[in-house]
């Protein structure tokens, strides 16, 4: 092993850094509440990669990144490791949800019914260029029904288990703290179910969108339909040193649950939730869970694969590493190149073949 | 860990989710009115830390940790003992704070007329705010013909 040092890096790693932040100019809180503001998708997208919900520090990642999503997640999951964690909050349950968008493919009567929700699913996506020339956007209002929805609605898995329709299971009971929790125990394979669903809730986006999406092409073994697909709001229960269950505030998640074939006499389900309203994400995530059961090792459906694969921080990490110098590594490939020519150009100038020697690959 | 009843009483569960809930100013302005009444409290904590929140897989019924989220507590204490505490989501100490101020006051003398008022102003305030949401949301409500 080599090492190449840098002369007079420095100060150009110092200039190089100041560059990158004077082209982001001043960010100041205004700047941060209108990023919090106005791109709550985008927030709810960060939030979720991190695992850390809070808005307010998600828009300052973005702000101070430049909107480099890999970069706003690091500094984020950076961040997190900083704070204690007080509590664990009374495990989230889908019929406790307000539930604000709750859709299915599958069965058109679902009991409670099927909620549109906040959706752009059926409208024309039609870039409004006349805010360009001066002539703002603004929405019509919601024209408001003469009832709410719900606050709550049933869950569909319990409907169908009470119908035959999918197999009966029992709830694990496992207490909040012995979850087992990947942020404090590493990622091994075979996974539990319970590292499994944290992995994909964290997992990043485009990442599990395209081994999904590679999955519902053909590249897995069932192609999905969403059984429910559920935008809402979880309580976050905390419990007071008096012993009281309360609700210290709201966080928006996303649900999906996906279905394939009939299997032993049942509907086959693959799920997946993250933080914020990611329904893209939930829906790849769910068919890769759909998947994995009889996945072969190595598919882009086997769990390991897809776990490793969607994790953003280690994959943005390893790709950008590549840039980091190599010189050494590389002027070993071009010194055995060099001697292979000139081998071989000794060998011709002799009458004899030249016969290349087996090549070793470089110890990076 | 968790029970159905809780052991603080369902009205002290309702008190508290209003407190986490509710304006931000309007909560550390009510606090501070009742600060002078208090005599000398000890801060036992004031700082931000995160909840880690799990969530129940309804395919296998498996509970998994969705992520962790941001919180701000206090816990504060008058001299007989008494604890008031406060967490909600964010980072904003003051609203942990104040959240904490007012629980100690209602649980030394009980529920006072002004917070009272209070409690019920910000409990129709919020309700009102999700009663419209969700009106939105009913709006969009659709039912699924096959043809």
């Amino acid at each position: 092993m080599a090492y190449v040092a840098t002369r007079g890096g420095e100060k150009a790693i110092e200039q190089a850094e100041r560059l990158f932040r004077q082209d982001l100019g001043t960010i100041d809180a205004a700047r941060v509440e209108t990023i919090r503001a106005t791109m709550p998708y985008l927030i709810d997208r960060v939030m979720g990669e991190a695992s850390l919900y809070d808005e307010e520090l998600a828009a300052l990642a973005l702000a101070q990144t430049g909107g480099e999503l890999s970069e706003a997640v690091l500094v984020l999951r950076a961040w997190r490791t900083t704070q204690p964690r007080l509590a664990i909050a009374r495990p989230v349950q889908q019929h406790e949800l307000l539930t604000q968008r709750r859709i299915s493919a599958a069965f058109k009567d679902i009991p409670g019914g099927q909620i549109l929700g906040p959706t752009l699913d059926y409208s024309h996506r039609v870039l409004a260029t006349d805010v360009l020339e001066g002539k703002p956007f603004t929405a019509p209002a919601v024209d408001l029904a003469d009832q709410p929805a719900p606050a709550r609605q049933p869950s569909l898995a319990d409907w169908q288990r009470q119908q035959g329709l999918v197999a009966p299971s029992e709830a694990s009971n496992v207490a909040p703290q012995d979850i087992p929790d990947l942020t404090r125990e590493p990622l091994l394979f075979p996974a539990s179910r319970a590292h499994r669903l944290q992995s994909l809730a964290r997992a990043e986006t485009g990442g599990v969108l395209a081994l999904g999406y590679a999955a519902q092409r053909g590249y897995g073994n069932a192609h999905p339909t969403v059984n429910e697909l559920r935008l809402a709001e979880a309580e976050v229960v905390v419990r007071h040193p008096r012993g009281t269950e309360f609700s210290a505030g709201r966080v928006r998640v996303s649900q999906a649950e996906v279905t394939s074939k009939e299997k032993g006499g049942y509907l086959e389900l693959g799920f997946a939730a993250t933080f914020g309203w990611n329904e893209v994400k939930v829906i790849a995530a769910a068919t890769l869970d759909l998947n994995s059961a009889e996945a072969p090792v190595g598919s882009a459906v086997h769990e390991e694969f897809y776990l490793y694969h969607t994790e953003s921080v280690e994959a943005s990490g390893f790709c950008i590493h590549f840039k980091l110098p190599h010189y050494v590594t590389f002027q070993s490939i071009l010194d055995a190149m060099r001697d292979a020519k000139a081998k071989k150009a000794a060998a011709e100038a002799a009458g004899d073949v030249y016969v290349a020697e087996p090549e070793e690959e470089p110890v990076i | 860990m968790f029970n159905e009843t809780p052991p603080g009483g369902a009205d002290h569960a309702q008190m508290l989710g209003i407190l986490a809930r509710a304006r931000s100013e309007t909560l550390k302005r009510h606090a501070e009115t009742l600060l002078a009444d208090m005599g000398e409290i000890t801060v036992v904590a004031n700082r931000t830390g995160l909840v880690m929140v799990p969530m129940r897989d309804t395919v296998g019924q498996v509970d998994f940790h969705l992520g962790e989220v941001l919180v701000s507590e206090a816990q504060i204490a008058d001299r007989a003992g008494h604890i008031g505490y406060g967490m909600v989501t964010g980072r904003d100490l003051e609203r942990a704070m104040a959240m904490a101020v007012i629980d100690l006051s209602v649980t030394v003398r009980g529920t006072d007329a002004a917070t009272a008022r209070f409690l019920a102003e910000e409990k129709a305030y919020t309700a009102q705010a999700d009663e419209t949401r969700m009106r939105q949301v009913e709006a969009t409500r659709v039912e699924m013909e096959t043809f």
